[in-house]
Parts: C-alpha cells; structure tokens; sequence
C-alpha cells in the first residue's frame, strides 16, 4: 500500500494505493494520525486505487472518523471502486462515512 | 460428466503479510471455477477474514504459527478450509456485532457470513480451530463453463 499525503486549501488529501488489510492497516493508521496531527481537521481520501480493503481497513478508518468528531473534523472518502464500495456496503458503512463520487467533490467546501 | 474437483492447500505462517498472497490463490482458484468478477471479490474477502481471525483470535497476535488453507473447488461450488494450532475459538465469542453500532472491529464475520453461502466453525483434531467458507456458483458464468445446469 502506498500513501501520499497533499494540502488543499484547509484539506488534506491522502491517496491511497493498493491493498488495505491487517498488514497494511497499521501503516495507514499511521499515515492518517499523522495528517490529523499536522493539524487539519478535513481529511479527503481518494481510494481510487485501492484495490482491496476489509474489516480491518474499515476499523482503521471508523477509528479515524470517531477521532475527527471528537474535534468537530470531517473525513471524506471519494472514487471508491464498485469492490471496495461493497464492502462499505455490506457493512452500512456506507450510511456512516461521507461517501463521494469524485475527488474534486469531496475537496468543495459544504455550502454555507 | 464426472464433476472434477481441484484444489491447492498451503501452510502459512501467521503474519499478515501472507494475507496477500493467500488472497491471490483464492482469487485463482475462483477464476479457476468460473465464478465471475464480483464472487471471486467476495472469496477473497472471506479468506482474508478467516485468516485475520485466526491470527487475532486463535494465535492471539503471534505471527510465527502455522495456518493450514484448503482451497477446493468444482463448476458447482468452492470450498476453503482453514485450520489452526491454537486455541478453538467458541464462535459465540467472536460473533458479528450490531451493525448499528458504530466502533471498530467485530465486522469480519458479519463479512464472511454476508458473502459466502455457508460459514461454519469447529473444534479440529489438533485443539484448534477450523472454518470451513463455501460458496455456490450460480449465474450464467457457471453454465457456461459447465455446460450443464444445477439438478
């Protein structure tokens, strides 16, 4: 798994590549605490190329969401493939996670 | 026609770094079957759970244990067996959670359950554990591949 980190505006925005399981999840745990840590309160995360996630990458994640509420931030995911969308699916976690179609749409201010 | 039956069976250690390599021998052995594109998505997802399982539950974290995968398959149905060394693991303890409650981890059966057709725990003869994940193909992949229907 590959993870790259970039600032837009008051968001960061973390490409992810690759596969997201038990032994990559640490490492994408780490990436993430460390952009929450660098002081943005809007994490993007494009998963586009993410090719395979499972629970384990979904419990990193919810870890990550439940942090960011805790500090009133926001965590949006854009471009999942239809295989990793299922697995938010099966899960409901597709009700929980604010799910956008592309990066550029999850990078947009909410309307005030 | 004499309905064939295939497979391949490896021992991993284990590390979650072998997660991925089991991954593509599921993904091969479903291609293999002639599940489509999004059920060999779904077995992957179900081996690397039980495996996850097995390394987090029965082996408690230590990553220098054996884990034994059997992967058998037909034009009918697929069939993965996994086996530890550990400590049987009650299935009771490591049911699905309440989806509506939102913390991590507890999904991992609740995957494998929503995925594979059958998803069956016992104790095995070596104290462990064994998980048995079966999948039926149906659809059209499997007639023609078969060439003939299930009875």
């Amino acid at each position: 798994m590959e993870v790259t980190r970039e600032k837009h505006g008051d968001s960061v925005l973390l490409v992810i590549a690759g596969q997201i399981d038990m032994y990559s999840s640490p490492e994408l745990r780490a990436e993430l605490t460390a952009a929450l840590e660098s002081g943005s309160k809007r994490l993007v995360l494009d998963m586009e190329k993410v090719e395979f996630i499972d629970s384990s990458g979904l419990a990193t994640l919810i870890e990550v969401l439940q942090k960011l509420r805790g500090s009133e931030g926001k965590l949006r995911l854009s471009n999942l493939s239809s295989g990793v969308l299922a697995v938010f699916e099966l899960s409901n976690l597709d009700q929980l996670f604010d799910i956008r179609a592309t990066r550029e749409e999850a990078l947009q201010d909410d309307p005030a | 026609m004499a309905d064939e039956v295939r497979g391949i069976r490896v021992s991993i250690p284990s590390h979650p770094r072998f997660l991925a390599p089991v991954r593509d021998l599921a993904a091969w052995s479903a291609e293999q079957a002639g599940f489509g594109c999004e059920d060999t998505e779904a077995i992957t997802l179900a081996v690397t759970e039980g495996c996850t399982n097995v390394i987090r539950h029965c082996y408690g974290g230590k990553h220098n244990e054996r884990i034994d995968v059997d992967i058998s398959f037909s034009t009918r149905a697929l069939t993965i067996r996994i086996d530890d060394y550990g400590t049987f693991v009650d299935p009771a303890s490591i049911h699905s959670r309440d989806l509506d409650e939102v913390r991590p981890g507890g999904l991992g059966v609740h995957l494998m359950q929503q995925v594979m057709d059958q998803v069956r725990y016992e104790r095995n003869a070596w104290g462990g554990t064994s998980l048995t994940l079966m999948k039926h193909i149906q659809g059209d992949d499997h007639v023609l591949r078969s060439g003939e229907l299930d009875g």
